[in-house]
C-alpha cells in the first residue's frame, strides 16, 4: 500500500464520514453553476437586457462564489474536527507531520474534484427546471432554450478547482501547531461551563433596543441617514445576544431549581446553555445573513408593489396623452383612428389645463373637466362658486407631498384671486403638482395663461386586449416618427415594467434564496456534529428510563431553539428593516412584508419537521427505545 | 421471597451464524440479597445483565422481576419502569458532564417528575449516606473515578429501586477507590436491604456478595455462598475461577484485599 493508496482508500472506504462535507461542496457547486448557466445564457444576451441587469447577474455571481468559499471553508474546518482524534492516532503510529499535510491535501483535493464534477452534472439536470422556471417567471416571450453551457462549466469548474485547492492548501497550514494530545482528546475535553457577564448581556438588551427605537421612529430621508449606524448596532447587539445574552438568561432559568429539576427541564436546559455558547457565532452569522436574505427580498418585493402602484396612480384610465397643443395633434388623431379601427366602443375625455403664475406653478382646470372624470373612475365630484377652488394633491407611492400650503387665497392672474375651500388628495388627473380645481365661469374669466395643455384620456371596452392595443399603438407612435413619450398604456406599461423588474427580482430572489438555504445547511452542520455526542448521551438516559415521548419532547425543544433562534431573530430584524423602508417610502407595505417573511418562516418550519423527523430517528435506533 | 427469576433464558443474536449467548440460563435471586455474577470472557455475563436490565430481550424464557416479566411491558411503561423499580451502575460511570454532581443524582427523580422537596430530602440522605456531600455542587469532570462511581451510585439508590444492577462497578477503578465503592455497595445492600446483582471480572469485588455464580458459555457453572469471612470466599472464588479454567486474565488475583 503507497502512500498515495492510503489517502484514496482512506476516502472511498469511509464514504459516509465524508459524505456529508461531499454533499455540501457539492450543493454549493451545483448552486453557482445553476446560476451560471443562468446567467450565461445566450437568449438572455441577446434579449437587449438592460446594460445594468446584466452587471448586476455577473456581480451576484461574484457573491454567490465569495458564500461559497465561507462554506467550503466552514464545512472543511469541521469536518476536519471531527477526525481529529483520527489524526492524532495516525500522528502517534509515526505518520510525518508532511504526510498527515499531505494527506488531508490529497483528500480535500479529491472531495473537492468530485464534489464539483458532481455538482456540474447534477445542475445539468436541474438547469432545464431553473430554466423553465426562470422563463415563466420572466415573461420572456420567446422560450429559454436548453443550451450546452461551455461558459457555465468552465467557470464553475475553474472556480472551484481553485477554491479548494486554496482552501486546503489554507487547512492544511492551520493543523500544523497542534500537539498530538491535543489531537487526540480533541473534542473529549469536557467544557468548561458556559458564563455570561450580566453588562454584556444588558448591552446586548441596550443595543437592540436602542436600534430598533431609531429605525422604527426616524421617518422619510432620515432612514438613509439612520440606516448605517442601525445597522451597526443591531450587528453588535446580535453578537452579544447570542454570546452573551441568551447564555445569561439560560443560566438564571437553570438557577431557578423548582423549574431546572422539573422533568426534561433539566436535560434540555443543561445542554442548552452549551449549545448555545458553542453555537453562537453559526447563530450570529446565520441571522445577519437570514436578515440580509429577508431584508433584500422584501425590499425588491416591495419595491415592485410600490413601482405597479405608481403606474395605477399615475394611468388612472387605460391610455392618456398629454399634449402642449389646444388642437388635437397628429398623435392624438394617430390614437383616435387606431382606436376606431381596433376598439371603436372607446370613451374619449379630454381637460384643459391652465398653467398660470411664474413658470406656471399655479395649475389650474375647470370644475365640469374633473368631475367628469371623477363620474368615470368613480370618484369624488364637486360644486363650487364664485372664486371657490379646491386644492388637489397628488396620491403617489414615493413621494410624501407634505401638507400643503395654507388655504391661502392665491392670486392668479390680472387680479383674478381664487380661494381655496379645500384640500384634497386625489388621483382622477394624473399630475404630479398640486393644482386647482375652479368652478367653470371663474376658469372662463382667466385669459393668457403661461401654458395651456390638453390632456386625453380613453377607457377602452372591456372585452379589448389593451395589452396589444397598448403595444400597438406605441410602435405605430415611434415608427411614425411622432411623440411616443406623452403617450401612456397602463396594461402596456405594466407589462414593460414587469418584464424589467422581474429580471432583477429574479435575482434576488434565487441569491436571497441561496442565502436561505446556505444558512439551513449551516444549521445542519451544527446539528449532525453533535449526533453523535446525543446519541451516547442518550443511550445512557434511556438506560435510566427515558420514554419515546420524552426523549422526542427533549430533542425537539433543543432542535427548535437551534432552528428558530436564529431565524426568529432575523425575522425580527427583518420586519423592523422592512418597516423603516415603509416610513422612508410613507406607505404601508404591510401585506408585502408580511408575505415574505411569513413564506421564509414557512419553508423554516418545514426544514425544521424534516431534519428533526430524521434526527429523532437516528437516536431512535442508535439508542433503542 | 424471591425477587429476580431467570426461567431458561437463552438469547441467540444473528441470523445466519448464530452465536448463542446464553443457553436455557436459570437463576433466581432472593430479596436483600446480593448476587455476583463471574465468568470468563463472552461467557454471557453482560447479555444476561442486559436482559435483566430490560435493555435487551431473550430470544426464549422468561425473566420474573417480583413476579412481574417486565419484557411484556410496552415501551413506555417498560421506560418508567426501569426508573422506578431498577437502578444501574456501570463501568465508565455515565455520569452526564453538563451537569453537576447533585444534578446527576437527581435525575431519575427528576425524569420521573418527584416534587421538589422529596428530592432535596433524597439528595441529601443519599449524598451523606454516601459521604460526597461536599462535592455535590461540583462538575463531574471535576472529580475523581471514586467519587465519580459513588456519585453513580447516589443516582442508582436515590429512587429506592427495588433491584440494583452493577455492571463491573469497579472496572476504572484503583484499588483503593475499588474496595471504598464495594463497601459502599454493602453497606447499601445491608442497611437498605435492596437486592444487587453485580457481573464482575475482579474476585476481589466478587468477594463483598454474599452469593457469586459462575456462568460459562452461557449456563451456571458454579455457585459459592460467603460464609462469615471475606478473606475465604475471596480465596474460594480464586479456586473457582481457576477451576473454570479462564484465562490468566480473568484471575486478577495479584490485588489483594
Amino acid at each position: 500500500m503507497t502512500f498515495r493508496q492510503f489517502a484514496f482508500h482512506n476516502v472511498l472506504r469511509n464514504k459516509r464520514l465524508y459524505a456529508a462535507f461531499f454533499f455540501s461542496s457539492m450543493f454549493s457547486v451545483l448552486v453557482f453553476f445553476v446560476y451560471a448557466v443562468f446567467a450565461f445564457h445566450p437568449a438572455l444576451a441577446s434579449e437587449s437586457l438592460n446594460q445594468s441587469v446584466s452587471r448586476g447577474l455577473h456581480t451576484a455571481e461574484a457573491i454567490i462564489y465569495i458564500f461559497a468559499i465561507f462554506f467550503v471553508l466552514y464545512s472543511m474546518s469541521s469536518f476536519l474536527k471531527s477526525r481529529q482524534k483520527e489524526f492524532g492516532l495516525l500522528v502517534m503510529h509515526g505518520m510525518s507531520t508532511l504526510q498527515l499535510r499531505l494527506m488531508i491535501f490529497i483528500e480535500n483535493l479529491l472531495i473537492g474534484l468530485f464534489s464539483t464534477l458532481g455538482g456540474i452534472a447534477l445542475g445539468l439536470v436541474f438547469a432545464k427546471a431553473i430554466l423553465l422556471s426562470a422563463e415563466n417567471m420572466l415573461k420572456l416571450d420567446q422560450s429559454l432554450p436548453f443550451y450546452w453551457p461551455k461558459e457555465a462549466i468552465l467557470l464553475t469548474l475553474g472556480a472551484f478547482v481553485l477554491l479548494f485547492g486554496v482552501i486546503s492548501l489554507f487547512t492544511v497550514m492551520l493543523i500544523r501547531g497542534k500537539k498530538i494530545i491535543e489531537l487526540i482528546k480533541g473534542s473529549s475535553i469536557p467544557k468548561s461551563e458556559p458564563r455570561a457577564s450580566i453588562v454584556l448581556s444588558l448591552l446586548a438588551a441596550l443595543l437592540l433596543g436602542a436600534g430598533y427605537v431609531v429605525a422604527l421612529i426616524t421617518k422619510g430621508i432620515e432612514v438613509t441617514i439612520a440606516f448605517i449606524p442601525v445597522t451597526v448596532v443591531v450587528i453588535i447587539g446580535t453578537y452579544f445576544l447570542f454570546t452573551q445574552l441568551s447564555v445569561y438568561v439560560i443560566n438564571s432559568l437553570k438557577r431557578r431549581t423548582r423549574l431546572f429539576w422539573r422533568r426534561t427541564n433539566m436535560l434540555t436546559l443543561s445542554d442548552l446553555s452549551y449549545r448555545m455558547k458553542d453555537n453562537a457565532r453559526t447563530f450570529f452569522i446565520i441571522s445577519i445573513i437570514s436578515t440580509v436574505a429577508f431584508t433584500a427580498i422584501g425590499t425588491l418585493i416591495c419595491f415592485g408593489a410600490l413601482m405597479m402602484r405608481n403606474i395605477d396612480e399615475g394611468q388612472p384610465f387605460d391610455m392618456q396623452y398629454l399634449s402642449s397643443e389646444q388642437q388635437p395633434s397628429q398623435e392624438v388623431e394617430a390614437i383616435r383612428s387606431y382606436l376606431g379601427t381596433e376598439a371603436p366602443e372607446y370613451k374619449q375625455f379630454r381637460i384643459e389645463i391652465g398653467y398660470y403664475g411664474e413658470g406656471g406653478a399655479i395649475i389650474v382646470m375647470p370644475l365640469s373637466s374633473y368631475n367628469v372624470l371623477a363620474e368615470e373612475l368613480g370618484s369624488t365630484m364637486y360644486e363650487l362658486t364664485g372664486d371657490e377652488a379646491i386644492a388637489v394633491r397628488r396620491n403617489n407611492a414615493f413621494i410624501s407631498t407634505g401638507s400643503i400650503t395654507s388655504l391661502e387665497p392665491v392670486g392668479v392672474h390680472q387680479g383674478a384671486v381664487l380661494k381655496p375651500v379645500e384640500e384634497t388628495k386625489s388621483g382622477v388627473v394624473p399630475l404630479y403638482q398640486t393644482y386647482y380645481i375652479v368652478a367653470d365661469d371663474f376658469f372662463a374669466r382667466l385669459d393668457k395663461p403661461q401654458m395651456m395643455k390638453s390632456y386625453y384620456f380613453w377607457n377602452l371596452p372591456r372585452d379589448a386586449d389593451e395589452l396589444k392595443a397598448g403595444r400597438e399603438l406605441n410602435e405605430q407612435l415611434q415608427q411614425a416618427g411622432l411623440k411616443s413619450y406623452a403617450f401612456g398604456a397602463k396594461a402596456y406599461d405594466k407589462d414593460q415594467m414587469l418584464r424589467s423588474y422581474n429580471v432583477v427580482l429574479f435575482i434576488g430572489l434565487f441569491i436571497g434564496v441561496i442565502f436561505f438555504v446556505a444558512a439551513g445547511s449551516f444549521l445542519y452542520f451544527r446539528l449532525y456534529q453533535d449526533l453523535d455526542d446525543d446519541k451516547r448521551k442518550f443511550a445512557m438516559i434511556a438506560k435510566l428510563g427515558l420514554t419515546r415521548g420524552e426523549l422526542s419532547q427533549v430533542i425537539t425543544r433543543q432542535m427548535l431553539l437551534l432552528f428558530f433562534a436564529p431565524v426568529a431573530v432575523a425575522l425580527i430584524h427583518g420586519a423592523v428593516a422592512l418597516t423603516a423602508l415603509q416610513h422612508m417610502f410613507m406607505s404601508s407595505l404591510v401585506t408585502e412584508a408580511a408575505l415574505v417573511l411569513g413564506s421564509f418562516l414557512v419553508i423554516q418550519v418545514i426544514y425544521f419537521l424534516i431534519a428533526r423527523f430524521y434526527y429523532i430517528r437516528s437516536i431512535r435506533q442508535a439508542v433503542q427505545i | 421471597m424471591e425477587m429476580l427469576q431467570v426461567k431458561q433464558v437463552s438469547k441467540v443474536y444473528g441470523t445466519k451464524l448464530a452465536y448463542r449467548a446464553l443457553n436455557g440460563l436459570n437463576l433466581s435471586v432472593d430479596e436483600g440479597e446480593f448476587v455476583g455474577i463471574m465468568g470468563p470472557s463472552g461467557s454471557g455475563k453482560t447479555t444476561l445483565l442486559n436482559l435483566i436490565a430490560t435493555i435487551d430481550s431473550p430470544t426464549s424464557g422468561e425473566i420474573l422481576i417480583n413476579g412481574n416479566d417486565p419484557h411484556k411491558l410496552g415501551r413506555n411503561e417498560l421506560a418508567r419502569f426501569r426508573r422506578r423499580e431498577l437502578g444501574f451502575v456501570f463501568q465508565d460511570f455515565n455520569l452526564l458532564h453538563t451537569l453537576t454532581v447533585a444534578e446527576n443524582i437527581v435525575l431519575p427523580l427528576t425524569l420521573d417528575g418527584a416534587n421538589m422537596s422529596l428530592m432535596k430530602e433524597r439528595l441529601t440522605a443519599v449524598v451523606r449516606k454516601l459521604g460526597i456531600e461536599s462535592i455535590v455542587d461540583k462538575r463531574v469532570y471535576e472529580i475523581s473515578g471514586g467519587q465519580a462511581q459513588r456519585s453513580a451510585i447516589a443516582r442508582a439508590i436515590i429512587h429506592r429501586p427495588k433491584l440494583l444492577l452493577a455492571d463491573e462497578p469497579t472496572g476504572n477503578l484503583d484499588s483503593k477507590a475499588a474496595r471504598d465503592v464495594m463497601q459502599t455497595l454493602e453497606a447499601i445492600n445491608k442497611h437498605d436491604r435492596t437486592t444487587m446483582l453485580l457481573v464482575t471480572h475482579d474476585p476481589v469485588a466478587a468477594s463483598y456478595c454474599s452469593r457469586v455464580v459462575f456462568i460459562k458459555d452461557g449456563k451456571p457453572f458454579a455457585e459459592i455462598h460467603r460464609g462469615e469471612q471475606r478473606q475465604a470466599f475471596f480465596q474460594k472464588i480464586i479456586d473457582t475461577l481457576s477451576l473454570l479454567g479462564g484465562d490468566a486474565s480473568d484471575l486478577s488475583s495479584v490485588r489483594l484485599p
